[in-house]
């Protein structure tokens, strides 16, 4: 009994990812190896052409063969929509707007016959008039895609803070620029692909690769002829999500649809090239913006004006300009701001939610337009920007209180660790130099909600926690894992607050029968609100154990902690009870008899946006600054990044394993977005639906990583620990285009900065130069 | 899992597991026969609808015959089923031909490399098949054969002669790749090979470039040019090659070099690039390979 036990916080160590090891030996059965008895496998026959009505739809051949077992079109289903608008039927009944439409789905034994089937499958189309271009679609006369919507505008959003003109009349400049930021897709390892099983009381299960379990349940139910209260979401592991499953797609309803006509499970798996085709992309966005600073670089004025291609239908995708609209008003401290955006239909395939939602092509624009600005103004780029940060204490225009950030300290120790501003003016200078390879450095910088973000009436998370005779913890929560860490940073927080270790607490998720309320997974909001819901429970759990032990001990609960599985003396560690005989105690103690269960519902202290869109939406705020080091081939355009020197305020570190693998992965999606990335869409049609002809960042192209973590400590985040999973996404590209900048002198405006576009750039400029010559 | 989700229905009569050469080539004699080796291209070309099987499918990776490389009488003959692998660390290239091994070491990735085999990419008759362009330079012959009236019939065709479109050969109906064999340089010779692409590994070329030859101070004799993805089949560029042949390199030689390889290649705008980058891209690496001999 006089063990003494020193003090030991899990929070702030590298914690093993708790599915690490089944990963890491293949025993993950992820959702595509999810096999169910009398399974049937599903495939949707897609429209051929981009813009057509159907004229009819035949599928007695593909119902004859041998094999298939439901052949469904629009006219064996109930008039349903889904999407935003509810503009989206899971199957097209008399038109599609996009190369992706479902027209019908087929149910059968294998997917090999599923792929004849669909062959057998006969569409006559009449084409109808097609437009892909957002300024096109605004055209009087232009096609309208959706006849309810004759000017083609899907959403419009506004927001207007002080006096714009009045501003610009008091500008010493005014810069101005174009942005058109390009469609990029997930590519996620794991194809789309999801089972519904319905039982024989019309009850579905359908287990779903989504985001957002519950409020999933309220977007397909209904549509389906299901209660809400009928249908049971189970997330099994995922290959990855990033935004892409914060929606219910047509196939989702499609393989329901067919569970319920033929009484079978049903399998749907995407193709990787359908997954390229038919999964949802980032919004591209057209930005025109106009800004204006003094003399001194006192940013005065932002006038910024966007379209969006919405494609066919409308997704999540069309809100990510409230996003968008946070850093147009909110990222350097502007004091008169317009903001338009409107999303348009076009025949393009449509944009749905995507990590950075928004903020990505925001961010893209605005620190492109900082750095030319900076020129302008006559200051470095680090120093005009320091002159515009915001400070702790700053209100935004859109009433977001920044009470805890630290912009400056980002710039300031990216500089330095960088040594920006030395390696800037030489590599300037160096582009007149000769030789083929220019280097070069640039730096950006992002802000981003870091503690939930409330756009629903509610933004908490539920948490269920229970202690067993042998104090192991299971912790139920209604946040959902799907690959980011939250399981492992839960575990963490719970440990901590229990003296128990690791491997004491099981994590439950992913499943709506078991797991208390949750938005989902967006708004880099799990760690924040799961993890104060699981954190909460815990102290109430620890409460339990700590009144009995005083009791028992009859000392006061201040005296006392819990470490290492005991009851220990607070002030010097020795322990007197172990846990889980305290927790037998209470359990077999007759009609005194207590078992450890608690609950807990955490709501984060933000607000709504009100109709101008102002309010505290967020429970925390965050900022990041990156800075890229560049070597550029003049002759083939290639750019080598070298090192990217990464500064994130964290507000405090959980699972160091966790936050460096969330920023690894976002810079290369974000180096991804930057330089290599472009789904080409011509005409509506995607040219290069696979890994050959679509870059994702490979790993020998992943520059060195030099990471700062400053740890500012949130007042009200689990253990002081900030969201940070989509800041390092959303911050990179432009700090690249600014590098390319700095080495050459050619501004690219809109990405990706593909080899073949700054090659060209360059030898337009030497053209011209060499035209201009005497 | 049930077998009906792995099977689909017809796709072959046949599966033929070869293990010497007369039983391939027997199997592949009607012509209705597909040989496989690496699978590499194949298997991908067939998922994506872009080539079919043939009513029998012949795995002809263990037959002995098809593997190795070695040197016979001043002649190193590859073995049609030797990996990307297998060249890369040939020690027999290494020394003798090393710009097979460079062109090895930028081939996809070294799982594929793995697979590949040089047969294959010969066979599938890219116009952007790396391996192809070092062995336009070595003057390689393709080795051929076939069942023909109850015996093996071998015959020899130039590389250079062997594509006739992209993704056709001058390959009989039934006939096998067998090896493709060269004359070992002479010393001194030298050979690069140049791929464009920021992706070190699995990037196919928007423009391949390989030059060979003898160096002599500032000057380059038996030169060979082959470019890769600039024409429907890869190419070698005689004209651009007489241009430098013999010529002490400067600015104006090189000049006139990078003029001549313009008129030779015919490339296309596609997905992966245009034909202006193709273009800007082999100029810029044959300046850049001849500049290093102007400088030396």
């Amino acid at each position: 009994m006089n063990k003494v036990i020193p003090k030991h916080s899990f929070v702030g160590t590298r914690a093993v990812k708790l599915d690490a090891p089944d990963k890491a030996t293949g025993r993950t059965r992820y959702i595509n190896d999810l096999v169910l008895p009398r399974m049937l496998y599903a495939k949707i026959r897609r429209s051929e052409r981009v813009h057509a009505r159907i004229l009819r739809v035949d599928t007695a051949k593909a119902k004859a063969l041998p094999g298939v077992v439901a052949v469904i079109t629009a006219a064996d289903t109930p008039e349903i929509a889904i999407g935003v608008l509810k503009d989206n039927p899971p199957l097209k009944r008399d038109r599609v707007r996009t190369i992706r439409d479902e027209i019908a789905a087929v149910a059968a034994e294998s997917e090999a016959i599923c792929d004849e089937a669909l062959r057998l499958i006969e569409v006559e189309y009449e084409d109808l008039p097609t437009v892909f271009d957002c300024t096109e679609a605004l055209q009087p006369g232009a096609p309208v895609i959706h006849a309810n919507r004759p000017d083609n505008i899907a959403m419009a959003h506004q927001f207007d803070h002080g006096d714009v003109a009045a501003a610009e009349a008091a500008s010493d400049f005014v810069v101005e620029g174009a942005y058109n930021v390009h469609y990029v897709t997930h590519c996620n390892l794991g194809v789309s692909c999801c089972v519904a099983d319905v039982d024989v009381e019309g009850r579905v299960t359908l287990y779903s690769q989504t985001q957002y379990p519950f409020i999933m349940k309220m977007d397909i139910a209904p549509s389906l002829g299901v209660h809400p209260g009928d249908l049971r979401v189970i997330q099994p592991p995922v290959g990855g999500a990033f935004g892409s499953k914060l929606d219910v797609y047509p196939y989702e309803p499609i393989c329901v649809l067919l569970a319920q006509k033929t009484r079978r499970p049903v399998k749907l798996v995407f193709s990787r090239e359908e997954e390229f085709v038919a999964s949802p992309t980032r919004q591209p966005v057209e930005f025109r913006i106009r800004a204006g600073m003094k003399r001194d670089g006192t940013l005065t004025f932002r006038d910024v004006d966007t379209l969006l291609n919405n494609g066919g239908y409308t997704s999540w995708g069309a809100t990510t300009p409230f996003v968008t609209m946070r850093t147009i008003s909110s990222h350097y401290r502007v004091p008169h701001v317009r903001y338009r955006a409107r999303a348009i239909y076009t025949n393009n395939p449509y944009a749905g939610s995507f990590r950075g939602y928004g903020n990505v092509q925001a961010t893209w624009a605005v620190e492109t337009h900082m750095d030319k600005m900076a020129e302008v103004a006559g200051l470095d780029p680090i120093a005009f920007r320091l002159k515009n940060a915001n400070e702790p204490g700053d209100v935004t225009p859109q009433g977001a209180r920044l009470a805890n950030i630290d912009l400056k300290g980002c710039l300031r120790i990216a500089a330095e660790k960088s040594d920006f501003l030395r390696k800037w003016a030489a590599y300037r200078a160096g582009r007149a130099a000769p030789g083929r390879i220019k280097r070069g450095i640039g730096i950006a910088a992002s802000l981003h909600n870091a503690g939930g973000a409330k756009i629903h009436k509610s933004d908490g998370c539920g948490t269920i926690l229970k202690l067993d005779d042998y104090a192991r913890a299971t912790v139920i929560t209604g946040g959902s894992e799907i690959g980011q860490g939250l399981d492992t940073v839960i575990a963490q927080l719970v440990a901590d607050e229990l003296g128990l270790a690791l491997r004491d607490i099981t994590v439950v998720m992913n499943d709506t029968a078991t797991g208390p309320w949750d938005v989902g997974v967006h708004a880099s909001r799990s760690t924040y609100i799961a993890g104060n819901s699981a954190r909460r429970a815990a102290r109430k759990a620890r409460a339990m154990i700590l009144d009995e032990a005083a009791k028992q001990a009859n000392v006061g609960v201040a005296q006392l902690d819990l470490r290492a599985g005991f009851v220990v003396q607070a002030d010097n560690g020795v322990a007197i009870v172990a846990i889980d005989k305290l927790l037998r105690q209470m359990h077999f103690a007759g009609e005194d008899a207590k078992l450890v269960m608690v609950t807990d519902y955490y709501e984060p202290p933000s607000e709504n946006e009100d109709k101008n869109h102002v309010g505290d939406m967020s429970a925390a705020y965050s900022h990041a600054a990156h800075v890229a080091e560049i070597a550029v081939d003049t002759r083939t355009g290639e750019i080598k990044v070298e090192t990217i020197w990464s500064v994130q305020d964290v507000g405090r570190i959980v699972n160091r394993n966790g936050i460096e693998g969330q920023i690894e992965g976002g810079i290369a999606m974000g180096l991804g977005y930057a330089l290599s990335e472009e789904l080409v869409i011509e005409r509506g049609r995607v040219r290069n639906p696979s890994f050959r002809d679509y870059h994702v960042m490979t790993a020998p192209e992943m520059p060195k990583i030099d990471m700062t973590f400053l740890e500012t400590g949130d007042a009200e985040g689990p253990a002081g620990a900030k969201g940070i999973a989509e800041l390092p996404t959303i911050v990179i590209a432009p700090a690249v285009g600014n590098a390319l900048y700095n080495a050459t002198g050619v501004r690219i405006d809109h990405p990706p900065l593909a080899a073949e576009k700054v090659a060209r750039a360059i030898w337009e400029r030497a053209q011209r130069s060499t035209r201009a010559a005497p | 899992m049930p077998l009906a989700q792995e099977l689909k229905p017809l796709e072959i009569d046949a599966y033929v597991d070869a293990v010497s050469l007369d039983a391939a080539v027997r199997a592949l004699a009607d012509g209705a026969g597909t040989p496989v080796a690496g699978g590499t291209d194949l298997w991908i070309q067939k998922d994506l609808g872009k080539r079919a099987y043939g009513r029998r499918l012949v795995n002809i990776r263990r037959v002995a015959a098809l593997g190795g490389i070695a040197e016979e009488g001043g002649r190193i003959r590859i073995g049609a089923l030797a990996t990307m692998t297998e060249i890369l660390e040939s020690p027999l290239l290494l020394r003798a031909a090393p710009v097979l091994p460079a062109t090895a070491d930028r081939f996809a990735s070294v799982q594929i490399r793995n697979a590949a085999t040089v047969g294959g990419n010969i066979a599938n008759a890219s116009p952007a098949a790396d391996m192809v362009l070092p062995l336009l330079c070595l003057d390689a012959e393709v080795e051929l054969a076939r069942w023909h009236e109850n015996r093996i019939d071998r015959r020899r065709l130039p590389l250079a002669a062997f594509f006739a479109g992209p993704g056709k050969t001058r390959a009989l109906p039934g006939e096998l790749i067998t090896a493709v064999s060269f004359d070992r340089p002479a010393a001194g010779s030298f050979g690069a090979f140049q791929k464009s692409g920021p992706r070190p590994a699995l990037e196919i070329a928007r423009v391949a470039l390989c030059i060979a030859g003898r160096r002599e101070g500032r000057r380059l004799t038996s030169v060979r040019i082959a470019a890769g993805a600039v024409a429907p089949t890869p190419i070698r560029c005689p004209r651009t090659e007489a241009e430098i042949e013999g010529v002490a390199l400067d600015d104006a030689a090189i000049a006139r070099a990078l003029e001549s390889l313009g008129r030779e290649i015919a490339p296309i705008d596609d997905v992966r690039g245009s034909a202006w980058y193709r273009r800007h891209l082999a100029a810029a690496f044959l300046e850049e390979e001849l500049g290093r001999v102007a400088r030396s």
